[in-house]
């Protein structure tokens, strides 16, 4: 593999892993809690969709990026109402959420844009640190990304460290693992949990709008394509734990960027062995085989006073 | 993931002397709801309601052969329906139909093709693939039980996971022609199987070629009487809700619910299988790329409608059956995207997912 060919396929592994980075670093918050959200799916699929639709509407791609921020707060709540309050199976109304915003947004695009669906939709601006950009061969296709990709691996620093170091990390992991204390000393388990699915919706927004204005800038029916639930995988294979929910990501985008370089160095694996690896790898980490798996105790559970 | 299996309760079937009306009504009230909210929809975007209804009735059973196609539907929804009723029972959830399609339209194809099925005579030139579809179908969710009684591991995550990996097994097949992909004769030969055999299609009902009916429907009918009676009167569906209803008590009482549980998610997964066969030799007659395109996930909603009992699972065949092939049409005739079809079923999901909190308060003992 040549250089060029190396620099090309660490940074679109970067750019094809980051969605999944986001949307599972924001569904790991609401498992901690207690929350599974198969939503994750229709979440970031309204980020996409409302980012790119605001965004051709003002003209502005900041605007659509807040835009799809506020669209995905009724999805989120919906999830969190049906599966908190209401106390309903969580991966039957997640999957039901996915396949009303599918079914939503494609209508809603067509309606929309129907004769202008060909007009180019602003895009997020590029950045690159200081310096970087300018690394011969290796700068421009590594570190000339979408802003966001730093923004995003910011905030991810952040959650770490506020799940890890501060009360509210506390509290969140708490009403996942023993959630009658945290019920005991005071806080509502309810608030919690609403809280923590709703961090899940801007997440999965955030990683729908690097989809649609960040990466192609465009939207196309179901254009999220079980990105979501790739990155549930991610949260899975990654045992719950931050760093390895990122490293596994990492090497779920790496997969999906071979599909697109092995054609092109000439190595024949099939195309669709590398699509399903990381469902595989991450069947495999369910089915216990690589030590144990350690999920919140009280993950799917709902909480009755 | 271990604890998960009693979260489901909520998707539990009701006891049998509790169900009835109520639940039926909420049911009901919930498809209601969901298609006034489609209609609401029809007419937010300026199209006009008649337009659109008479579109939608004319594809759903404007002619004999709209009403075939829109049974052919159904009975593909019915079959993974019976397969999620049938898991429900021992508090099972199977969310795998669409790989079990998947790897059933696989065997099937295999069969048929390759397998040199073509040359039986007559009952077994299409049966024998039927049977092969079935045998992987449960073959893939029996890896689901064997993972949940082995490792503890949450049906839900690992159906899930594997029809995914089934999905791009069907696309990697039909790319590969080692595998099921045709003969490429020229550069323009598609990435899809060879077309079976006529003598591996499902025999059609009539010889009227108007109504595309075919030997299907029976043997659909009689597998949900087998499985109606298999939960009602067996000593193996009496387990399967003793499982589903207190898994600790059940294994007290000398139960091997290791079992239990493999074979009950084998049968799911065979109905999904022979949903497949259904889908490849009654109707699409070669394999190709998104050969299960969501019926899965249709025959989990067909499933969850139903309540835990077969005929619910047959109304709400019947019910998504029309609903799909009225909601193309109306895509075609009225300009309607047939994606408000997925709104509406999207929205069946969640009102009945919501109402069981109120249909399960009423069985609750006071506190």
């Amino acid at each position: 593999m040549s250089d060029e060919m190396l620099a090309v396929f660490i940074g679109s592994t970067l750019r094809l892993a980051m969605p999944l980075l986001i949307a599972a670093t924001g569904e790991l918050v609401s498992e901690k809690a207690g929350v599974l959200n198969m939503s994750v799916e229709g979440m970031m699929l309204t980020g996409a969709f409302a980012g790119a639709i605001g965004s051709w509407a003002t003209g502005n791609a900041m605007l659509g990026l807040a835009i799809g921020l506020v669209a995905v707060i009724p999805v989120a709540l919906l999830q969190a109402f049906l599966s908190v309050t209401l106390r309903a199976n969580q991966i039957v109304t997640g999957i039901g959420i996915n396949i009303l915003v599918l079914g939503a947004t494609t209508t809603a695009y067509r309606a929309i844009l129907g004769r202008h669906s060909r007009t180019p939709i602003p895009g997020l601006d590029r950045w690159s640190p200081p310096g970087l950009g300018d690394i011969p061969i290796y700068g421009e296709a590594i570190f000339r990304q979408t802003w966001l990709l730093y923004a995003a691996l910011v905030v991810i620093a952040i959650v770490a460290w506020v799940l890890r170091h501060t009360a509210i990390g506390l509290a969140v992991r708490a009403a996942g693992t023993e959630p009658r204390a945290v019920d005991k000393s005071g806080l509502s388990v309810t608030r919690v949990r609403y809280g923590a699915v709703l961090f899940t919706g801007f997440m999965s927004a955030l990683a729908g709008c690097f989809l649609s204005i960040g990466d192609i800038h465009t939207f196309t029916d179901g254009m999220t394509n079980g990105a979501g639930y790739l990155a549930l995988a991610a949260v899975i294979f990654g045992n719950w734990r931050i760093g390895r929910t990122v490293l596994a990501s990492l090497f779920f985008g790496a997969a999906t960027a071979l599909q697109f370089q092995l054609p092109a160095t000439g190595v024949n694996v099939p195309t669709a062995l590398l699509i399903m690896l990381p469902y595989l790898m991450a069947l495999i980490a369910v089915g216990g085989l690589v030590g144990r798996q350690t999920a919140p105790p009280y993950l799917t559970q709902a909480y009755v006073r | 993931m271990s604890t998960g299996a009693a979260a489901i309760a909520s998707a539990a079937p009701l006891p049998a002397g509790r169900r009835g009306p109520p639940a039926l009504l909420i049911s009901a009230l919930a498809v209601l709801f969901a298609i006034g909210c489609g209609m609401a929809l029809v007419l937010a975007m300026g199209v006009r309601i008649g337009d659109a209804v008479a579109a939608f009735a004319e594809g759903a059973w404007g002619s004999p052969y709209a009403i075939a196609a829109s049974i052919n539907r159904a009975l593909a929804l019915g079959l993974v329906g019976l397969g999620f009723v049938l898991a429900q029972r021992a508090n099972l959830t199977n969310v795998g139909g669409e790989g079990q399609i998947a790897l059933g339209g696989i065997a099937a194809t295999a069969v048929s093709l390759y397998g040199g099925a073509a040359s039986l005579p007559a009952p077994w030139s299409f049966v024998l693939p039927m049977l092969a579809a079935a045998v992987a179908g449960g073959a893939w969710g029996g890896i689901a039980g064997v993972l949940k009684v082995k490792a503890g591991t949450n049906e839900v995550i690992s159906t899930l996971l594997l029809s995914f990996i089934a999905v791009w097994m069907v696309y990697g097949a039909v790319q590969s022609e080692a595998l099921l992909r045709q003969p490429m004769t020229t550069t323009a030969s598609l990435p899809e199987s060879s077309e079976i055999p006529d003598a591996t299609k499902l025999p059609p009902l009539s010889a009227d070629a108007d109504t595309p009916l075919h030997v299907g429907l029976p043997i659909a009918l009689a597998l949900a009487a087998v499985v109606a009676v298999v939960l009602g009167k067996t000593v193996f569906g009496v387990r399967l809700r003793a499982i589903g209803l207190n898994p600790v008590a059940a294994r007290r009482a000398g139960m091997r619910i290791g079992p239990a549980i493999v074979w009950v998610l084998f049968l799911a997964g065979a109905l999904g299988g022979l949903a497949g066969a259904f889908m490849l030799q009654g109707d699409q007659g070669s394999l190709k790329a998104r050969f299960s395109s969501g019926y899965g996930f249709d025959g989990l909603v067909v499933g969850l409608l139903a309540r835990g009992s077969v005929p619910g699972v047959v109304a709400s065949a019947v019910l998504f059956g029309f609903l799909r092939s009225g909601g193309i049409n109306m895509e075609l005739a009225a300009k309607v995207p047939s994606a408000l079809v997925l709104v509406i079923q999207g929205l069946i999901i969640l009102t009945l997912a919501g109402a069981a909190f109120w249909i399960d308060r009423r069985k609750e003992p006071a506190r």
